[in-house]
């Protein structure tokens, strides 16, 4: 019977059926200091050891300062954090890439750049960006702290078998460096909802996804859960294993498993999925986000939508775009364009590779930011940074007045120094816009890293399709 | 049996940050981080809530992060049980795997006629909701076989297969 790419990967890595639900075998453990403390207590209160050391990898990202690196860290509690992993990684024999590792980074962005992140594999870590991995042709998935726990044990995780979904994204992008993977994914969420994926795992495919680079595809696979779906992946090809191939922990056998994942990852002719949406990319443009979700979210040729337009008739959805907007302070019938921002952040698991700072630094042609505006670019990773410093991107966004900061998850979720203040609107390359996610009471527009860095010159949003 | 009052939130999509902002995930201590529940949207949430409270919330409850810290926070200053119209995949795992307190799915009749303040009484035997203010019943949707099971035991790692 044919299959799709993520039934032939699930059913690989079946251990055994219990009670109706499957023991599936992990491939790789990525481990990060916020999400697994407890996790580690839990393994010394039973006595138990780490199953398989060997496949797990942690690094520090989520509370880490992202300015000097040579400083003590300030807050004590998330020193106290940082120093715990490290203990835990010591005494259970994890290799960590420490705050002064080549190597630390954001865990979604070291795991495919170290080449840990491989086609057909099972991938969890504690934090429900994993969905990245996907990009790669990996079933990757976030897990919470107890999860964590079993996994560290056992390498194995309970779970009922997710549902099918075909995310089709037909055509090609007009305005390729203005219509970016962050348009083409909140197009997506804003059409299915941030349930719309819900039990589900979702294969996107399709030209315009094939047409993609490994560094946008892993920003469209980033933003499934944000679609409600356990995991979002695309069939690897000769992207993917160009891109893997001498990395540092790519497997020695490499030409060999690239012809058997050549031969099996792939849906089959005539595999059925449980769900199908499609769209077309000749019909995206740059997408801003405008509520307190990310499916609230519009063309920047649009204006902010009335709630009752925006809710079509859902009672539930008119008062919570009500709520949003007024959260947001924005008024319904203001252009996307006349809002003014005064932070900008370009980072996160979603769009700090290199290719996004690129782009963004391809934006600003000797322009200055805004004066009004603080500009933070905080790449994904050491080895990130070092590339954009050889490529002299450090150079063009501080002639800017861009500030280049050292790698972390950054102002993507309030939980590091990097925060905004209450009543501050930020244009963000991240992945949500809840209330409070940056900071208490900051207001986050989502937005890719062209816009963003257009958004920092013009000090409010632009079509940035008018800049090429 | 649980027997307890209601806090309701009548909204959609209550996210992990709004159930407890990142800036406390650096926090290790249950009960520090239980005084931070429901702070994004709720700062008075810590100070009204009593042991054995409910709440009554709209569709995909604790979307967002992955943190297990969402439901602890719930859980240790004394919810047991969560009543929404639907739950998002990680809070719904996170919260029994932890046997921190149950997510119960209930149906739209349900979420519109109970209150703030109404006393529930709940018997997931019977998969069965009477509001005693009200001296109404309402349905719940039965757990599954499996996930009964984890409640039983007291959590994922107190289960044992049979």
């Amino acid at each position: 019977m044919p299959q799709t790419l993520f039934e032939k990967v699930w059913n690989s890595h079946k251990v055994t059926e219990i009670d109706g639900r499957t023991l599936i075998y992990i491939d790789r453990h990525l481990v990060h200091e916020v999400t697994s403390p407890q996790a580690f207590d839990g393994l010394r209160l039973n006595k138990r050891k780490v199953r398989r050391p060997d496949l797990t990898f942690a690094t520090m990202d989520h509370n880490v300062p992202t300015n000097n690196r040579s400083l003590p860290i300030v807050d004590q509690i998330s020193a106290i954090q940082i120093k715990t992993l490290e203990t835990n990684c010591k005494e259970f024999g994890i290799e960590l890439f420490d705050l002064h590792s080549p190597y630390q980074g954001i865990v979604h962005v070291i795991g495919p750049e170290l080449g840990i992140t491989l086609p057909g594999t099972t991938i969890v870590c504690g934090d429900s960006h994993t969905s990245t991995h996907g990009a790669f042709g990996a079933f990757a998935l976030g897990i919470g702290t107890s999860d964590v726990e079993h996994v560290l044990a056992t390498q194995c995780l309970v779970m009922d078998k997710p549902k099918t979904f075909e995310i089709r994204v037909d055509g090609k992008r007009k305005h390729r460096h203005a219509v970016t993977a962050k348009d083409i994914i909140l197009s997506i969420i804003k059409r299915i909802g941030t349930a719309g994926g819900t039990g589900t795992v979702i294969e996107y495919r399709g030209e315009a996804i094939s047409d993609l680079s490994m560094d946008e595809r892993m920003t469209v696979c980033n933003m499934s859960i944000e679609a409600g779906a356990r995991a979002g992946l695309i069939a690897p090809d000769a992207k993917t294993f160009d891109y893997l191939k001498g990395r540092k922990y790519t497997p020695k056998n490499y030409d060999e498993l690239v012809e058997s994942w050549k031969a099996n990852l792939v849906t089959d002719n005539g595999a059925k999925f449980d769900k199908v949406f499609t769209i077309n990319a000749n019909d995206i443009v740059p997408q801003v986000s405008w509520g307190t979700n990310p499916a609230m979210t519009s063309d920047v040729t649009d204006m902010v939508p009335h709630p009752s337009e925006y809710a079509k008739g859902n009672k539930s959805e008119e008062d919570a775009a009500k709520k949003a907007l007024e959260y947001m302070d924005l008024k319904p019938g203001t252009q996307i364009t006349d809002i003014k921002i005064d932070r900008v952040f370009i980072g996160s698991c979603t769009n700090a590779r290199l290719q996004d700072l690129i782009e963004a630094a391809d934006v600003i042609h000797g322009r200055k930011a805004s004066p009004n505006v603080r500009v933070m670019v905080v790449p994904g990773s050491q080895q990130v940074k070092k590339q954009a410093e050889e490529m002299g991107l450090d150079k063009i966004f501080q002639d800017a007045n861009f500030e280049w900061r050292e790698s972390g998850c950054s102002m993507c979720l309030g939980m590091n120094p990097d925060i905004l203040l209450r009543g501050e609107r930020c244009a963000s390359t991240s992945n949500r816009n809840f209330e409070g996610r940056q900071g208490t009471g900051g207001r986050t527009h989502l937005v890719s890293p062209v816009m963003a860095a257009a958004a920092a010159i013009a000090g409010h949003f632009v079509d940035v399709r008018e800049w090429f | 049996m649980m027997a307890g009052k209601v806090i309701k939130y009548e909204r959609d999509n209550i996210d992990t940050d709004v159930i407890l902002p990142g800036t406390y995930l650096k926090l290790h201590d249950y009960d520090e981080i239980a005084k931070h529940a429901m702070e994004g949207i709720d700062p008075n949430f810590h100070a009204r809530v009593k042991k054995g409270d409910f709440i009554v919330a709209g569709k995909n409850f604790g979307c967002g992060s992955s943190r297990e810290h969402a439901p602890i926070a719930l859980s240790h200053c004394g919810i047991t049980a969560v009543l929404a119209l639907s739950f998002a995949r990680i809070f719904y795992r996170n919260a029994v795997d932890g046997a921190f307190l149950l997510p119960i799915e209930i149906d739209e009749t349900a979420y519109r006629k109970i209150s703030e303040n109404d006393q529930l009484e709940i018997n997931t035997q019977k998969n069965e909701i009477k509001n005693l203010t009200k001296n109404e019943t309402y349905s719940m949707k039965p757990f599954s076989d499996i996930i009964s099971k984890i409640i039983a035991a007291g959590g994922l790692f107190k289960y044992k297969p049979d």
